[in-house]
């Protein structure tokens, strides 16, 4: 699944390290996430909403 | 990387664990002469380091079990996965030559040190799929 997190972050200024510390989870799982690599649960996938302030859907992105 | 707290708390078990097994071994070697028969007294002396190592397995268990980071957890989990074919995979090939050939017999002890190996081809298989080998514990 493609995702904007990235984009997000930058926008921000935030490194993964900053990301990771507000999600509380490890920086590898916010780099595997932004690579595609890892597919967030949905409990995780809103807390990142949440954090971002915007839907999931604005996030996450079909392949 | 620097550790979590299931992390630490893992490492701080299996610690303990292993000097407790160490001690029950040096234990059972002394205390349980050579060609022993098995009365229930050797039996219950022998198994003491047999609790220790499902300690092991117990504290494996509370580690995935406590790990917060639910990608980490995916990774220890698909390492345990292929640990466990590995191991189910090479006992049961190794079974069959036991059966039909003269090949050494191989003690059944072994098979949990065989699956903790199992641990590391598991993080080499995430790393090759993955990218990420997991946290080396």
């Amino acid at each position: 699944m493609k995702n904007r997190l990235k984009v997000l972050r930058a926008e921000r200024d935030w490194s993964q390290g900053d990301l990771a510390e507000r999600l509380e989870v490890s920086r590898q799982s916010v780099n595997a996430i932004e690579t595609g690599k890892y597919d967030p649960s949905l409990p995780l996938a809103f807390r990142i909403a949440d954090l971002f302030g915007l839907p999931i859907e604005e996030i996450f992105l079909k392949d | 990387m620097a550790q979590n707290p299931a992390q630490r708390r893992y490492m701080r078990r299996m610690i303990l664990l292993s000097a407790a097994y160490i001690a029950a071994v040096v234990l059972a070697s002394w205390l349980i002469p050579d060609d022993a028969a098995a009365t229930p007294l050797t039996v219950t002396i022998a198994l003491v380091p047999a609790l220790a190592t499902s300690g092991f397995i117990w504290a494996m268990a509370s580690y995935v079990a406590e790990l917060k980071d639910e990608y980490v957890r995916m990774l220890e989990i698909r390492k345990m996965l292929v640990a466990t074919g590995f191991t189910l995979a090479l006992a049961s090939g190794w079974g069959i030559l036991e059966l039909f050939t003269t090949v050494p017999r191989v003690q059944l002890f072994y098979v949990f040190p065989v699956w903790c190996l199992g641990l590391a081809v598991g993080s080499l298989v995430n790393k090759v799929t993955i990218g990420d080998g997991g946290p080396c514990l």
